[in-house]
C-alpha cells in the first residue's frame, strides 16, 4: 500500500517558511542595516539567516514535490 | 557602527519575480549537474544593476543552504562521496579565500567596470575550454551508441589511479576510486579559486572528478554538493565579513532553488547517465557567449574602447538573450528527459509488478 501523503507537513512547513519571508519583507530596511554590518558577531547574521531559511524552506519543498507525487525511481 | 561602502539596489517586484524564476532554474541545474546555477544567477543580478562582487556574494550566501539540501537528497540515492567531497573542499577553501582576496583588490584597483571585466573574462576563458572538452567526450558517447554503459574512464584518471605515493594514498568508497591527495588537492584548490571569482567552481570540480580522478558522471557532479557547501559556506563568512552579502538577494533566490534542487536531485534518477554531460556542455558554451558579448562594454567603461552607448546597450539586450537560453535550453534537456525517464521507468515498472 503506498504510504499517506504528508499533506499536514506540507502546511504546517508552507506557514513557517512564508512567516519567515514575510519577517523578511518587513523588516527589509532594519535587516539590511544589521546584516551588511562588520563589527562584532554581524557577519554571522547572513550564516545563520540562510541556514534557517534553508531548513524550514527545504522542508517544504521536499513536502511539495512528495505531496505531487515525484519521488525518486532508482535508490541504492 | 561602521559600514561598508556597498552600493545595494532598490528591489523592484519585477527583479523578485525574475529571481524566484531563474534561482529555481538554477537549482534544477545544480540538482542536476552538481553546480552551475551561479553562472546564470551572478550574471542576472549583475544585469539587474547588482556590483559584481556583491552577486559574487550574495550567490555563495544562498549556494551553501541550496547544496546542504542537494546533498542531503542525493546521498539518500547513494551518489555522494561524503569523504572525496571533504578532501576537495579542504583545498577549496584555501582557493576560495585567496581567489575573494584577489576579487577584492581588483574591485579596489580597477573599480566597478575593472571588476566585472574580470569575472566575465573569467566566465569565457574558463566555460569555453572545458565547455567544449565535456560536449566532446558527450558527443563521443552518444555516436558510440553506449548511452546506458557504464562510463569510462579517461587515460588520464587510469594514470592517476595508478601512481602510488606512499603515504598520501586515499580510498573513495563510493566513487570507488583510490588516488594520491597529492592530485585531489591542486584539483580541489582550482575548484575553490573559481568559485570565488565567478561562484561556480563546479565547472572544475565535476570535469576534474570525473576526466582527472576518475569518478562516475552521477557521483562526481552529486559529490560537487558537499564541495559547493563547504565552499559557499567560507565565502558567505568572507565576504560578509567585508559586509558584501545582499541577504534579501541570497534567501528570495534560494526560495526557488530549493524547488529546483530537490526535482533535480531526482530526476537523476530518471535519465541516462551521460546526460549530466550533455546539459552541462549545452549550457556552460551557451553562458560563454553570453558573458562574451559583455567584455566590449566593460572595455568601454574602462576607457581602453570605443563604443557608441548604443551598441554597448545592445550588446548587454543579446548578452541577456543568450543567458535566457541558456537557462530554457538546460531546463528543457534535464525536463525533457526526466519525463522519458520517468516514462520509461513507471512502464518497466508495471512489467515487473505485472509478472
Amino acid at each position: 500500500m503506498e504510504k499517506p501523503k504528508p499533506y499536514l507537513l506540507l502546511v504546517a512547513s508552507g506557514f513557517v517558511s512564508s512567516a519567515l519571508y514575510l519577517l523578511l519583507y518587513l523588516y527589509e530596511q532594519e535587516i539590511m542595516a544589521a546584516f551588511t554590518r562588520t563589527d562584532g558577531w554581524f557577519p554571522a547574521l547572513p550564516v545563520i539567516a540562510a541556514l534557517v531559511f534553508s531548513f524550514a524552506h527545504g522542508a517544504f519543498t521536499g513536502y511539495f514535490w512528495e505531496v505531487l507525487g515525484i519521488k525518486a525511481l532508482r535508490k541504492k | 557602527m561602521e559600514h561598508a561602502a556597498v552600493q545595494f539596489i532598490d528591489l523592484q517586484y519585477g527583479n523578485v519575480l525574475a529571481l524566484l524564476a531563474i534561482g529555481f532554474v538554477g537549482g534544477l541545474v545544480s540538482g542536476f549537474i552538481g553546480s552551475g546555477g551561479a553562472f546564470v544567477l551572478t550574471p542576472a543580478m549583475m544585469s539587474m544593476g547588482v556590483p559584481g562582487v556583491v552577486a559574487v556574494a550574495s550567490n555563495l550566501c544562498h549556494k551553501f543552504p541550496k547544496a546542504l539540501v542537494g546533498a542531503y537528497q542525493r546521498n539518500k540515492f547513494g551518489q555522494v562521496d561524503v569523504k572525496l567531497g571533504l578532501v576537495m573542499a579542504a583545498s577549496a577553501t584555501a582557493g576560495v579565500w585567496i581567489g575573494a582576496d584577489f576579487q577584492n583588490q581588483i574591485k579596489l584597483d580597477f573599480g566597478e567596470a575593472g571588476s566585472n571585466l574580470y569575472v566575465s573574462l573569467a566566465f569565457v576563458v574558463v566555460l569555453t575550454i572545458v565547455g567544449a572538452f565535456v560536449l566532446r567526450d558527450a558527443i563521443k558517447i552518444h555516436r558510440s551508441g553506449e548511452t546506458d554503459a557504464q562510463e569510462r574512464v579517461s587515460r588520464l584518471a587510469h594514470w592517476v589511479q595508478s601512481v602510488e605515493i606512499p603515504g598520501t594514498m586515499m580510498y573513495f568508497k563510493t566513487a570507488n576510486i583510490r588516488v594520491s591527495a597529492l592530485f585531489t588537492l591542486p584539483l580541489g584548490f582550482a575548484t575553490g579559486l573559481l568559485a570565488s571569482t565567478i561562484a561556480v567552481g563546479g565547472f572544475i570540480g565535476v570535469p576534474g572528478m570525473m576526466y582527472v580522478l576518475g569518478a562516475s558522471g552521477l557521483v562526481a557532479s552529486a559529490t560537487e554538493l558537499v564541495i559547493a557547501f563547504v565552499m559557499g559556506f567560507g565565502g558567505t563568512i568572507k565576504y560578509s565579513l567585508l559586509g558584501q552579502v545582499d541577504i534579501r538577494l541570497a534567501l528570495i533566490l534560494l526560495a526557488g532553488s530549493l524547488f529546483g534542487i530537490q526535482l533535480g536531485a531526482i530526476g537523476t534518477t530518471f535519465v541516462k547517465p551521460y546526460l549530466i554531460k550533455v546539459v552541462m556542455a549545452a549550457i556552460m558554451l551557451i553562458v560563454a557567449v553570453s558573458r562574451g558579448l559583455v567584455v566590449p562594454v566593460y572595455l568601454g567603461q574602462l576607457g581602453q574602447m570605443e563604443l557608441a552607448p548604443q551598441t554597448a546597450a545592445r550588446l548587454q539586450s543579446a548578452s541577456f538573450a543568450f543567458l535566457v537560453l541558456a537557462l530554457c535550453t538546460g531546463s528543457i534537456i534535464i525536463i525533457a528527459s526526466m519525463l522519458r525517464g520517468y516514462r520509461a521507468g513507471a512502464a518497466r515498472l508495471e512489467e515487473v509488478s505485472g509478472k
